[in-house]
């Protein structure tokens, strides 16, 4: 995969610098964007509770693994320092990790791939971009509002092993705060690039059923997206 | 504004799309049938799983699970503990769920492949909680025992929780009730060898051998299993029930006419109310049977969930007086011999020359917890319908020669498993201690290989007292036990074990004495099932 993306980033910004020059002054209201993000999960989770853990001085915790992803967006133009932005990423496949006690039993638990979601993480962001619209460069902050959902949602051989046997798992959807910095550069005509850092917020509740055993705990990540992409506006 | 909208429109299409291929994996498959034998959720669940070696080293890490691996031996299997949830019928025929265990052996050669079954019945516990499948619980010390000697070793081990208990919602627990209790045990034979397969175990299969066995009332249960699953043709390799109240109307004399055993007053109500439930003749209201002081409630309060200890400190239940401590004065019309026999004969004890009088006579007192006239009725019952091994044996030790018209003794004698013109048709070991307070070893066990002495003669049956003069096979189980006493009442009277008087000592060693018999049998238990 990160042959994938890297190879995408660089034939965005190939296809952008190749692009004819247009008129520089032209302003265009809609933009589209293509490029790769790369994924900080910062996971923080509570401790998974239920039947047969605490009591037996079972630590069951998780984190998910960073990764990278493809990022598209779209940009409206409000005027000429206010834009809206409808990010998206490819759902990205997490895969998550176990933490805490070695073995469950006998079963190794710590340290495996326990199980793994994907993510759909829709990020609506206000944003105002610096100096005026003709500058080759403009940075850019924004604020906004996250909403993630979680699908295929699969347990691992291993996860199975440690919960006890195949487990269903829900995910709770989140809405959260974002927050975005970053900078545009005009190459040319209708070609741009782009780079950002953006923040956000998820708060999710971990079910997992095992043969009608519940155990639940409570997940908060703080993602950190470093975005590098290109954008075509029209 | 709507110009806007589209685009943005577009990309939402496009992420819903995507959001509509949500999945997740697949927890287990629950059963919409609740026909008696379903196993309710397959694959079960795991509690835990223990290598052979973290076994070893959990139960090594306390004083009490040492000295069960030094009788037991240490497991030379792994171990797998399922958690199994299936559907039986209690004591009235309702349709109830009930859970158990299913303990299966991993490892390699001895440990897996085809595997003989142990089938086994717990004994009475008053936590209405208890789960015999959750070796992480502490208190689960029956279950640790049954892992460590069976499990550990190589047996698949499938035990029920019993109606009444843990998930059950039956709201009763159908106690020595022999029709509902087998069945329980053959739904959950059959509920486990449905799940099997399906285990993370898969590799260690059923390999058609059955044995029975269980302790105390479980050892009333597992005859009970014996008798029907003979009965319905179906294989039982060998069976070893121990310590249990086999002959319960010899047994419900002997107690009725004095000489009461450790735990009755726990064992009462939960037989009245059984067989109240499974006949609906015991009585029309509690008081019939209970004194005031405890009636209220008595027949909802076991199993409960609230400790046995606080049941007692509260004054839900008198701790040992189950009879009233002023004597009932019978008197039948035309009859004031008979009267007058009776009425000497329900006297609290009092014989000096007799080592259980002291143990006999704190079943008397006041509060007591049941009333005279309950204990006349039966006792004229008793007198008019004599068992043939209570109170002296007569050849051939046979229940009463007609079904008891007092409908408590009654229930003993529906129960009482020399009922059902049956006897054991494979090898069978009777085990218990003959100094045993609370199911006696005379009564009961004796009484069962007197009425079944033929097949005692013809070594089908074999009577062990892990408490008798070492001989034979079992010898060296019958020093370790009885070197097991000494060493305790050292213990007891040791500044560790409190330091205790020798009489307070031995009564220590008496009330723990049923408990103490229980793994030394289920270590001859094992050892007799190897020769099959």
């Amino acid at each position: 995969m990160k042959l994938t993306y890297s190879t995408l980033i660089a034939a965005t910004f190939a296809c952008a610098c190749a692009a004819p020059a247009n008129a520089d002054d032209e302003v265009y209201n809609n933009s589209l964007r293509l490029g790769a993000e790369f994924v900080f999960y910062h996971t923080k989770a509570d401790d998974l509770t239920g039947p047969y853990l605490q009591s037996n001085g079972i630590v069951a915790n998780f984190k998910a693994d960073n990764l990278e992803t493809l990022y598209a967006a779209y940009v409206r133009r409000i005027w000429s320092n206010f834009s809206v932005e409808l990010a998206l990423g490819y759902p990205p496949l997490s895969k998550v990790e176990g933490r805490g006690s070695p073995t469950v039993g006998s079963v190794p638990y710590a340290g495996q791939t326990v199980s793994s979601a994907r993510w759909l993480s829709p990020t609506v962001l206000f944003e105002y971009n610096f100096l005026s619209e003709n500058s080759p460069l403009r940075p850019y902050i924004g604020v906004g509002v996250n909403y993630t959902a979680f699908y295929d949602r699969y347990s691992t051989a291993a996860g199975n092993a440690a919960q006890g046997g195949p487990t269903r798992i829900s995910l709770t959807s989140s809405v959260g705060p974002a927050a975005t910095a970053g900078l545009s550069w005009h190459i040319s005509g209708h070609w741009n690039a782009y780079a950002s850092y953006s923040i956000s917020q998820v708060d999710t509740g971990i079910t997992t059923d095992t043969a009608g055993v519940e155990r639940r705990a409570r997940l908060h990540f703080g993602p950190q997206v470093l975005v590098i992409s290109g954008g075509y506006s029209f | 504004m709507i110009k806007f909208l589209r685009p943005l429109g577009l990309v939402l299409t496009a992420v819903l799309a995507v959001a509509c291929g949500s999945g997740s994996s697949q927890t287990a498959q629950v059963s919409t049938s609740t026909a008696p034998g379903t196993l309710s959720v397959n694959p079960p669940f795991r509690i835990t799983s223990l290598t052979a070696a973290t076994f070893a080293a959990e139960l090594g890490a306390s004083a009490a699970g040492a000295q069960l691996l030094q009788l037991t031996g240490a497991p030379t299997c792994g171990v797998d503990f399922y958690y199994l949830k299936f559907w039986t019928l209690g004591g009235a025929k309702e349709t109830t769920q009930s859970s158990g265990a299913l303990m299966v052996p991993t490892g390699g050669a001895g440990c897996s492949g085809p595997r003989p079954i142990v089938l086994y019945a717990h004994g009475t516990n008053t936590d209405q909680a208890l789960n015999i499948a959750d070796i992480t619980d502490p208190t689960n010390t029956e279950g640790a025992l049954i892992a460590a000697a069976f499990a550990a070793q190589g047996y698949i081990v499938v035990a029920p929780n019993y109606a009444g208990y843990d998930i059950s919602t039956l709201g009763y627990h159908p106690f020595l009730d022999a029709a509902q209790q087998s069945g329980e045990m053959m739904d959950i034979l059959a509920a486990a060898r449905t799940a099997l397969p399906k285990t993370f175990a898969s590799a260690t299969t059923d390999n058609g051998k059955l044995f029975l066995t269980g302790y105390s009332e479980g050892g009333h249960v597992a005859m009970a299993t014996q008798r029907a699953m003979q009965a319905a043709g179906a294989t039982v390799t060998a069976a070893a029930p121990m310590s249990g109240p086999y002959a319960l109307e010899a047994f419900g004399d002997a107690i009725f006419f004095g000489s009461v055993d450790l735990g009755s007053t726990v064992f009462g109500p939960l037989l009245t109310t059984s067989y109240q439930h499974a006949y609906g003749n015991i009585y029309a209201a509690p008081t019939d049977l209970y004194s005031p002081t405890y009636a209220t409630g008595i027949d909802t309060l076991l199993p409960s969930i609230t400790p046995l200890d606080t049941l007692f400190a509260d004054g839900k239940l008198p701790q040992t007086a189950l009879f009233d401590s002023t004597t009932p004065t019978v008197s039948i019309p035309g009859q004031p011999g008979l009267s007058a026999a009776l009425t000497a004969a329900l006297a609290v004890p009092s014989n000096p020359a007799n080592p259980e009088t002291p143990l006999f006579a704190a079943g008397f007192g006041s509060p007591y917890l049941l009333n005279n006239s309950f204990r006349v009725a039966y006792a004229v019952d008793a007198a008019t319908n004599p068992d043939g091994a209570v109170p002296t044996p007569s050849a051939g030790v046979p229940l009463a020669a007609a079904p008891p018209t007092q409908t408590f003794r009654l229930g003993l004698y529906t129960n009482d498993l020399r009922n059902g013109k049956w006897a054991p048709t494979s090898p069978t070991l009777l085990c218990g201690g003959d100094q045993d307070p609370t199911v006696f070893f005379s009564v009961n066990t004796q009484t069962m290989g007197a009425f079944w002495s033929s097949l005692v003669a013809a070594h089908l049956i074999t009577i062990l007292d892990v408490n008798g003069a070492p001989a034979g096979p079992f010898a060296p189980l019958q020093e370790g036990f009885v070197a097991s006493q000494d060493a305790q009442l050292a213990f007891y009277m040791s500044a560790a074990g409190g330091s205790l008087t020798l009489a307070q000592a031995e009564q220590q060693l008496v009330e723990g004495y049923h408990t103490a018999v229980a793994p030394f049998c289920t270590v001859a238990a094992r050892s007799f099932f190897s020769q099959f």
